[in-house]
């Protein structure tokens, strides 16, 4: 078998492991799907007024909410999958992967690809549930790429986020972190208002927030007032292949040093 | 004393919960995966929504409270209580997982103890979060009219509902055992907290959202900490939010017990 079969076939099997974890683990899915709808449905209804607000590039709030709960979802599937390697290590399971001859970089990449897959489910889920709810494709076939792209990088993002700290902390309790971890990516952003609306610190930080682009790079789906267009989507780009860049080489890191 | 004399001893009892309420407090307090999400993440997003969302005050109908985050803290509150309420859940599932909950069981103690102390821990740490983020909130231009009274009023509610969170994540712990699960319901709180008029006037939100608000109990414990903390009957009743909180904490303990039976009896 040469070198690349070999490594495709483990980063293939650790993929499908990682795959089954879906249908092994009671309510794991839960906080992917059903939380961010239901969190997409309270913040539409909480802030709904807002949209009243001049300045407001769309005239409903819940299409403007609707990426940035698509983005929790995959968010959330990608942290699932460092959740789930605290427990490999805190078991014992990832210690016999370190004494196999796989390379080590794999004993990632089989995990980021599925965490790649499992963001497909949540992300589609919540925009039909948006659509059903209401909200208009406005950036036709154009948004509805830049919306999956950006879902699908940031659930990368967050699984190389997720298993950097459980390769630091080993124990299943860095199961919070992680999705905190998420939650404040997203919502330390103009999650809430355009970035015309913030007031204070927020007004500041926001611009240095790398999600703020991820996240206008999937509004172009839904917000008519952010057109889809080249300007509007090679920053969420960046933004994502520099998380996934910094993510990934401290997790590297971390992996070599486990593995002395 | 035999065993079952020492289980009937309330002394000893009350002696027992202390000890676990005091054991659940160090762990919440010593661990930093269980501090983030009950101290830094609401304050975190208090000063989010406090400044992403401010621009709400120019919306008509929108109550005078001040300053912004005068208004929304209150739902920090609550957060806090939700979060504070779920680490005890999971510290729950951590006790199962990691066989320190067996050795309770194998000692002379009540299980009703068992229980009550980790509700108890946390209704202790749910008064604690709400004194650091009213403290917080106030260095950053809140104002309470309710005076030191409203704050206690408001402190009391907070921890009365992070015990009822114990109590319910305690439950799903004592049922399932699974520390996976109890991870994955970290964003449920954010469910509870949504469905209730946390960060908005219940007057402002949508008219569906409004429909499940005034039927979700940390509705009226929310509003009665903002009337409490502004002495402003208008914006809702602490007496009412007392009724409530009281009553969730009390099925929610009940239902931790009920379960811990139930576990029992399977084992």
């Amino acid at each position: 078998m040469t070198g690349a079969a070999y490594a495709l076939g483990v980063g293939a099997a650790l993929w499908r492991r990682a795959l089954l974890e879906i249908a092994r683990v009671r309510g794991g899915l839960l906080p992917t799907i059903i939380a961010p709808i239901i969190f997409l449905l309270g913040t539409a209804g909480q802030f709904d007024r807002l949209s009243d607000l001049s300045d407001f590039p769309t005239s409903s709030y819940l299409a403007w909410i609707l990426p940035l709960s698509c983005l929790q979802g995959a968010g959330f599937a990608g942290g699932a999958v460092g959740a789930n390697l605290a427990r490999d290590i805190e078991q014992g399971w990832f210690d016999r992967l370190l004494t196999s001859p796989a390379p080590r970089p794999l004993l990632l990449l089989g995990p980021v690809l599925a965490a790649m897959t499992r963001a497909l489910l949540p992300t589609t889920v919540i925009l039909t549930a948006g659509l059903v709810l209401g909200v208009s494709l406005t950036g036709d076939l154009y948004g509805l790429l830049a919306l999956y792209v950006a879902a699908v990088g940031f659930a990368v993002v967050a699984a190389l986020w997720g298993m950097t700290l459980a390769l630091w902390a080993r124990s299943q309790q860095v199961g919070p972190l992680i999705q905190n971890g998420v939650f404040l990516a997203v919502f330390l952003s103009t999650a809430y208002t355009p970035e015309v609306l913030l007031q204070g610190w927020l007004a500041t930080f926001a611009p240095y927030n790398p999600t703020t682009y991820v996240l206008e790079l999937a509004r172009q789906a839904t917000v008519a007032g952010i057109e889809p267009s080249w300007a509007n989507t090679w920053p969420g780009l960046l933004a994502l292949a520099g998380m996934g860049l910094l993510w990934g080489l401290v997790a590297l890191r971390l992996l070599r040093r486990f593995s002395r | 004393m035999s065993s079952a004399a020492l289980e009937r001893d309330p002394a000893v009892q009350a002696r027992v919960v202390t000890a676990l309420a005091g054991r659940g407090l160090r762990i919440q307090m010593r661990r930093a995966q269980f501090l983030i999400p009950a101290f830094l993440l609401p304050l975190v997003l208090l000063a989010v929504i406090a400044s992403g969302t401010s621009a709400a005050q120019n919306l008509r109908g929108f109550p005078d409270t001040g300053a912004y985050i005068g208004f929304v803290v209150a739902g920090t509150l609550i957060q806090g209580a939700l979060l504070g309420g779920i680490t005890a859940g999971i510290s729950t599932a951590a006790d199962i997982e990691g066989g320190f909950f067996d050795r309770l069981l194998a000692a002379p103690v009540h299980r009703v103890s068992l229980v009550l102390g980790r509700v108890g821990g946390t209704a202790v740490l749910g008064a604690l979060q709400a004194c650091v983020f009213l403290a917080v909130a106030f260095a950053f231009g809140a104002r309470y009219e309710g005076g030191v009274v409203g704050v206690a009023e408001a402190v009391l509610l907070a921890s009365l509902a992070a015990a009822a969170a114990a109590g319910l994540a305690a439950a799903i712990a004592l049922r399932t055992g699974s520390l996976q699960l109890l991870q994955n319901l970290f964003p449920f709180v954010f469910v509870l907290l949504f469905t209730a008029p946390a960060f908005f006037p219940r007057a402002l939100l949508q008219p569906e959202l409004q429909a499940v608000a005034d039927v979700n109990p940390l509705t009226f414990v929310v509003e009665g900490i903002r009337a409490a903390l502004h002495d402003d009957p208008a914006l809702g009743d602490p007496l009412t939010g007392l009724l409530a909180a009281a009553g969730l904490a009390i099925g929610a303990t009940a239902l931790a017990v009920w379960a811990m039976r139930a576990r029992m009896r399977s084992t």
